[in-house]
């Protein structure tokens, strides 16, 4: 992943062409991200391991390989364990958002989105470090396992 | 409410390689019981009599291959909500793609952080209760 003052790279994976546009233009207006695209799952996946992205936006219903998968693919390997993860999503319900979270996503946004909202995720998640996400996935083992 | 326990979760493990159950029973400490076998049918033998909480299995086990597992686990309606992992050390994307496709819901490439692990196992029971309750 880049550091300091370099050009952030941002992969958007999402299976709809209009989706991915509004997404590019949303993430142009903050003027600073090298944006790729992907359009189902597995072409992410190979995009992730080619480009290292610093900032993956994924959607969840995709061809191949869903977008929870996904996350969890990459949450599962020590190369990508802590890319920073958006899901951008149309399921609304508190428990898909739940899903994304405890599949290790960083941040939950849903359709339609503020390129606002989208610009501040990507600048919150690009802050995250390491132990901050560990943190965060403990505190969810904490609040959402089951007890004795 | 605060101070009970996490609940203790029994994890049926499948790898050729007996070191690395012990291995793995010490990485994920006293809040996990793991049972290890060492070859696939041990696996369905033990399933039929007592489902885990999570099914880990290396994607290789001796010559047998952890995918067909993961296909008949998946085909069972027994087994619908079962957890299934893979705990392995291939980790080209192919790998990872037919591990998915094969209808696994987890894939950790080793080695693996015990702290990690331990999270992704507890989450993953989680994210299934949420998939058998609320369809997500």
């Amino acid at each position: 992943m880049d550091s300091g003052n370099a050009v952030k790279k941002v992969l958007v994976i999402d299976d709809n062409p209009t989706i991915v546009e509004l997404i590019k233009y949303a993430v142009s207006l903050h003027g600073s991200y090298q944006v790729s695209v992907a359009y189902d799952g597995v072409q992410g996946l190979e995009r992730v391991y080619a480009e290292q992205p610093d900032c993956v936006i994924i959607d969840v219903k995709m061809p191949r390989m869903g977008g929870y998968q996904l996350v969890r693919c990459l949450r599962g390997d020590p190369r990508t364990a802590d890319t920073p993860l958006i899901i951008l999503s149309a399921m609304t319900r508190e428990e898909d958002q739940m899903a994304g979270l405890l599949s290790g996503a960083d941040e939950y946004l849903t359709k339609p989105f503020k390129p606002t909202a989208l610009n501040e995720a990507i600048e919150r998640v690009l802050r995250l470090t390491p132990d901050e996400r560990q943190s965060r996935t403990e505190y969810l083992v904490r609040t959402q396992s089951e007890r004795e | 409410m605060g101070h009970k326990a996490l609940r203790r979760l029994t994890i049926l493990f499948i790898d050729s390689d007996k070191n690395a159950h012990e291995k793995l029973q010490q990485a994920l400490g006293e809040g996990f019981v793991v049972q290890g076998v060492v070859s696939i049918a041990e696996a369905k033998r033990v399933l039929s009599i007592k489902v885990p909480d999570v099914l880990i299995s290396e994607v290789w086990v001796g010559e047998e291959s952890g995918l067909e597992l993961c296909r008949y686990v998946r085909g069972k309606a027994a087994f619908k909500c079962l957890p299934f992992m893979f705990l392995t050390s291939l980790s080209t994307l192919q790998d990872k793609v037919a591990g998915f496709e094969a209808g696994t819901d987890d894939y950790v490439v080793k080695p693996f952080d015990a702290r990690h692990l331990q999270a992704r196992i507890r989450l993953l029971v989680r994210i299934k209760r949420l998939e058998q309750h609320a369809g997500v």
